[in-house]
């Protein structure tokens, strides 16, 4: 069962990587190809010198969202705190506005956000762009990391506000120090959304080397749909999968628990 | 100050980013739904009088878009419940390197839809992608995966299974980690088989997980947008066209801003609908029953 899962999930991946490296002849002859000229680095070659290269939008998603997580944990962070010590009809209210917005296809919001763009000067700026991504990221953080702080123990509050710590203080030295792994789970799955978020990073930026990796990597796609080179494209596929492979093996155990902790107590 | 008030300043800021980002492009979009919008006249909106909601009703391509969209929706929700729940089982049994294996079943949902949307045009290439490669093995002639219009929606759906089934898994899992192991103990220990456990405890627990999933599942594939733009472009013939794609090509190819915000406002009214329908048959009507 086991075997037959990874083969689901990593086969597809496991080809983009064999076509990234192989030569345009072998991907269409296959074994009949000379040993020679079979294996090659020129499609990595290829993208990582193209213009503008593809470390660039490696760098663009990178900023973007460094920026988006930042913004996000400090929105969501004392949202979560005034929503965990509110009660009746305000904390239902909100939760329930949380939930709706956290099932939201995003996608449905272009048109305007486009426009609000266009009005406040905000297109074609990276750091402009995580402003709709710590919204659209905010109604998954504000519920797990409610659900995180629901798990501390109130008395730790309460000493802490007999030590005479205001909240600031508090949270800073006595409650967000608890909550680090939630926290880090958090800005995980922030960061994942917005490395891959496609429709507003679409319409919001149209200078070529201000793309993030997902327009780049569908602009490169849409130049042509017949005589596209896979070989090139694998190679991004690959080099843009690299940073998201290494933060899902290195924080598995983050995303999981974030994820499922948060689902439980929710 | 009192601490309802202090509670309320908190969330503030976030509850003002949501609104601007959530509710204002709703009310807008609602807005300029009513209004024509486009080259004819210089991108400025003018009332029309509900002109692009008559043009809506008779727009053959809108609803041809819905019925592939509910389509797509519909079975590749059901397929990602069925396929996630196998999933979540192996993945919850206890055994060595199983943090490695769940990281490695999380992937594909990890990566951008786009960055995958690509690598599946590669593998349904016809003639040189590996499916056709297996067919020609085969002895088959090679099969137009994204070219066929009766078939190609079948592919868009089974790239989107492969990308979303772990999130659904991983949702399921939450809910298998909350069931006390004593309760399936217990059921061993009277003789049931794993068939039987998994229809008399594991899946009336995993309910509400469930029910989780199928909403927020629903509610995406509704709005399913960044594969079918890079998979097949809507294409071959418009057979895979989804609503949320109609919506973008009025606005960024055919530059008529009111109707794609009638398209768009049309979407939302629909997943409200279904998502509406889906609460009442999933969440509420097991709470009355248990009560």
């Amino acid at each position: 069962m086991r075997s037959l899962l990874l083969l689901w999930s990593l086969a597809p991946l496991a080809w983009q990587l064999y076509t990234s490296l192989v030569t345009p002849e072998a991907l269409v002859n296959g074994s009949g190809v000379a040993a020679g000229s079979f294996w090659t680095l020129e499609n990595y070659r290829q993208v990582w010198l193209a213009d503008p290269p593809i470390w660039r939008y490696l760098l663009n998603s990178a900023v973007v969202g460094g920026a988006t997580t930042a913004l996000t944990l400090t929105l969501a962070v004392p949202c979560a705190y005034g929503l965990q010590r509110q009660g009746g009809r305000l904390r239902w209210a909100v939760t329930l506005a949380l939930l709706a917005t956290a099932i939201f296809p995003t996608v449905l919001l272009f048109l305007a956000l486009l426009q609000l763009a266009r009005a406040l000067g905000l297109a074609n700026n990276l750091l402009a762009l995580s402003l709709p991504y710590a919204a659209l990221c905010l109604p998954l953080a504000v519920l797990l990391l409610r659900a995180a702080f629901a798990e501390l123990p109130a008395e730790l509050e309460d000493a802490a506000r007999l030590e005479g710590l205001n909240l600031p203080r508090r949270l800073r030295h006595v409650l967000l120090p608890l909550l680090a792994p939630s926290l880090a789970s958090t800005a995980i799955l922030v960061f994942l959304f917005s490395w891959n978020e496609y429709p507003i990073a679409l319409t919001w930026i149209s200078r070529p080397e201000l793309l993030t990796l997902p327009p780049a990597i569908a602009r490169i796609a849409g130049s042509s749909l017949f005589t596209v080179p896979y070989g090139a494209f694998a190679a991004a596929t690959v080099l843009g999968s690299l940073p998201l492979l290494l933060i899902v093996l290195i924080f598995q155990r983050s995303i999981v628990s974030g994820l499922t902790q948060g689902a439980i107590k929710g | 100050m009192s601490p309802s008030l202090l509670n309320s300043l908190l969330m503030l800021p976030a509850l003002v980013l949501l609104a601007i980002v959530f509710a204002w492009p709703l009310l807008d979009s609602a807005w300029l739904s009513s209004q024509a919008s486009s080259v004819l006249t210089g991108l400025s909106p003018i009332a029309n009088d509900g002109a692009n909601w008559q043009r809506l009703l008779g727009d053959a391509r809108f609803w041809q878009d819905a019925a592939v969209t509910l389509r797509f929706a519909a079975v590749s929700v059901g397929l990602e419940l069925l396929l996630g729940l196998a999933m979540a089982l192996v993945l919850h049994r206890p055994g060595r390197g199983r943090g490695w294996l769940r990281a490695l079943a999380l992937l594909p949902w990890a990566l951008p839809t786009t960055v995958l949307a690509l690598g599946w045009r590669w593998i349904y290439n016809d003639p040189y992608g590996p499916l056709n490669a297996i067919l020609r093995a085969f002895g088959a002639p090679p099969y137009g995966f994204l070219t066929t219009p009766a078939t190609t929606w079948l592919f868009t759906v089974l790239a989107d299974v492969w990308k979303t089934t772990p999130f659904v898994a991983l949702l399921l899992l939450a809910g298998l980690q909350s069931i006390p192991a004593e309760l399936e103990e217990n059921l061993v220990l009277e003789g049931a088989r794993p068939g039987q456990i998994l229809r008399r405890l594991t899946l009336p627990l995993l309910k509400p997980w469930i029910s989780l999933a199928v909403l927020f599942r629903l509610a995406q594939a509704l709005g399913v947008f960044d594969l079918v733009q890079v998979l097949t472009r809507g294409g071959p013939a418009g057979s895979t066209e989804s609503l949320a794609l109609y919506a973008y090509l009025n606005a960024m190819r055919f530059l008529d801003f009111g109707y794609s915000a009638t398209v768009v406002i049309a979407t939302f009214l629909l997943l409200v609908l279904l998502t509406a329908i889906g609460w009442l048959l999933l969440v509420r009507r097991p709470l009355e029953a248990s009560r």
